[in-house]
């Protein structure tokens, strides 16, 4: 019986599983395929796979430009989030000072609104700034991620605070204090916030797309889009597109492989719910 | 000399993040309330701004779009946050009841969340494309007319939610599983000994013992759909015919093609009204919860 039960278990989760990673398949043979795939058996030409299409999006198209420019934006705001993130973290958990529990709150508030109420106003800073259309722009606008503060002074809350006045008798300074002593400590908090981090940014797309007109600074969301408009004719090159989006999923795709396990824990474990 | 000292030494640890929040979060969300009076568009110069009162919350309140939008928004949030939360629930049941869990269905089932939602809307325009798409041709294998997934005003809407729920049910389950791993073994045991079946454990232990995690998952999932933007704008760009206009597709169009910042504005408050109040309502029954025990 409870071997039968277990088979309509493993049935079940094998059909949910192949419907969550379906459409990256059928992107990926698609992609690899010369001319339109068909599902129907002998209703079409059926499979001949070729490179042709993914070498036209590596070699002739900016589609290897917007993954650049993706790679650099996310990597770098992501570590200006963490330093940022990692220092106010460490002030509201370690350090004692005046309206602590104000700035908390007035962070907490920030971070529940919906940021497009933030889109006007922030496009006009970044404007009378001159950033619109900057690598600088993008990165400053995003660099600080509210839920990676939260995440961090999560994970600081579990370090025994003797450690840190351990340190600080030993005559460590604050910054010492949060580099060697907190940040090793909450090392898997810090992978996580990257991790997330990254993610969102590399897939970030209605903020990047307003302050970015220029096709040159273009991220992977924006950039396939207009591929999507341009090179494949709004969708009549279906496998042209699939192999740009194939491309483009792809780093993203490495990352969960190599770390799919963190990525989940992180997000099971520090959601901040408990039971 | 400590007590002038210490200030800028927090101050240096508070900045970096401070600053920029203030400048691109909290008072833009004040600028943005203070827009809404106003017929300010990019173009006008300062001196010649008027102030105009509520009138363009009136003359939102008198666009039949706004409601068009309203029950679009309430449609796409109920019909994305109920199938994520059970599905997400029967996967992470099912997961959690087998024996030898293997790691590889958590790690499948939850891939579609790292996916660029536009990348793979896209790939989603092509499942659904009428004539090539693979969904008609499975349809039409099995004699089904075809469906116009994303052209017609009657089915464009479910399946965009289709899309969403698709994304985040993976999401709903790996957060369900560690609820489920919370709760004490014990329980199970002790009901098991007194012949509950299945259905009785997860009704009377399971669904109660995570009851803040369902909480959690409603909110915060009402949340991100009334913030869904990506997926409509590939996928339909509101359309057709508005079927799929929700109030944050709304209040781009107003702000970011119209050009009609005051009335985006007021779209964008009356959004963060909405979100503001569900949250506040959150908080109540969480904190009741918390103080009851």
């Amino acid at each position: 019986m409870s071997q039968v039960k277990n088979m309509v278990r493993r049935v079940i989760l094998s059909i949910g599983s192949f419907i969550a990673v379906f459409p990256l398949i059928w992107m990926l043979l698609s992609g690899l395929n010369d001319y339109l795939m068909t599902f129907v058996p002998g209703n079409g030409k059926g499979i001949s796979f070729t490179l042709e299409n993914i070498g036209y999006v590596l070699f002739q198209s900016p589609v290897p430009l917007y993954i650049k420019n993706s790679m650099l934006i996310s990597v770098v705001t992501s570590l200006y989030q963490i330093i940022t993130g990692a220092m106010l973290a460490y002030a509201l958990t370690f350090l004692k000072f005046r309206c602590k529990k104000l700035l908390y709150y007035i962070i907490f508030f920030t971070y529940m609104l919906p940021s497009a109420a933030t889109y006007i106003p922030s496009y006009i800073v970044l404007s009378k700034l001159n950033l619109l259309n900057t690598y600088k722009g993008l990165i400053l606008s995003q660099s600080v991620s509210l839920f990676g503060i939260f995440l961090l002074r999560q994970n600081f809350l579990e370090i025994p605070k003797d450690f840190v006045d351990a340190a600080k008798i030993d005559g460590a300074t604050d910054w010492k204090i949060l580099w060697k002593v907190v940040f090793p400590l909450a090392r898997s908090g810090f992978i996580t916030f990257f991790l997330l981090s990254f993610i969102s940014l590399y897939n970030n797309y209605m903020w990047p797309a307003l302050i970015t007109t220029d096709s040159r600074l273009y991220q992977v969301s924006q950039g396939v889009r207009s591929f999507f408009i341009d090179d494949g004719a709004y969708g009549t090159k279906w496998p042209l597109i699939m192999a740009a989006d194939s491309i483009v999923i792809l780093p993203l795709v490495l990352m969960y492989i190599c770390a799919s396990h963190v990525i989940i824990h992180g997000i099971s474990g520090d959601s901040g719910v408990k039971g | 000399m400590m007590n002038k000292t210490i200030p800028i030494k927090i101050s240096l640890y508070i900045l970096p993040a401070c600053i920029p929040m203030l400048l691109f979060w909290f008072i833009p969300i004040f600028v943005t309330f203070g827009i809404s009076f106003t017929n300010w568009d990019y173009m006008t110069e300062l001196s010649r701004i008027r102030f105009l009162g509520v009138k363009n919350y009136i003359s939102i309140f008198k666009d039949i779009r706004f409601y068009q939008c309203l029950l679009n928004t309430l449609a796409f949030t109920i019909g994305t946050v109920l199938p994520m939360m059970l599905i997400g629930f029967t996967l992470a049941q099912l997961i959690y009841s087998h024996k030898k869990e293997h790691p590889i269905f958590r790690i499948l089932l939850f891939s579609p969340w790292v996916t660029p939602t536009v990348a793979i809307s896209i790939v989603w325009i092509f499942l659904f494309d009428t004539d090539q798409g693979f969904l008609n041709q499975i349809l039409s294998y099995l004699n089904v007319s075809k469906v116009p997934w994303l052209t017609s005003s009657k089915v464009a809407l479910i399946s965009v939610m289709l899309v969403t729920v698709w994304k985040s049910a993976g999401y709903a389950m790996v957060i369900f599983l560690g609820a489920l791993h919370r709760i004490p073994k014990s329980l199970f045991e002790a009901a098991s000994m007194d012949g509950a079946g299945t259905l009785e454990k997860i009704w009377f232990i399971t669904l109660p013992e995570i009851r803040n995690t369902i909480l959690f998952l409603i909110f915060t999932g009402t949340v991100s759909s009334i913030r869904a933007y990506d997926q409509i704008q590939i996928l339909t760009q509101g359309g057709p015919s508005g079927s799929t206009r929700t109030l944050i597709y709304y209040f781009y169009q107003l702000g970011f093609e119209e050009f009609d910042t005051g009335k985006a504005s007021a779209t964008a408050i009356i959004i963060l009204i909405i979100t503001v109040s569900i949250s506040a309502v959150q908080f109540m029954i969480l904190s009741k919860k918390e103080s009851s025990r």
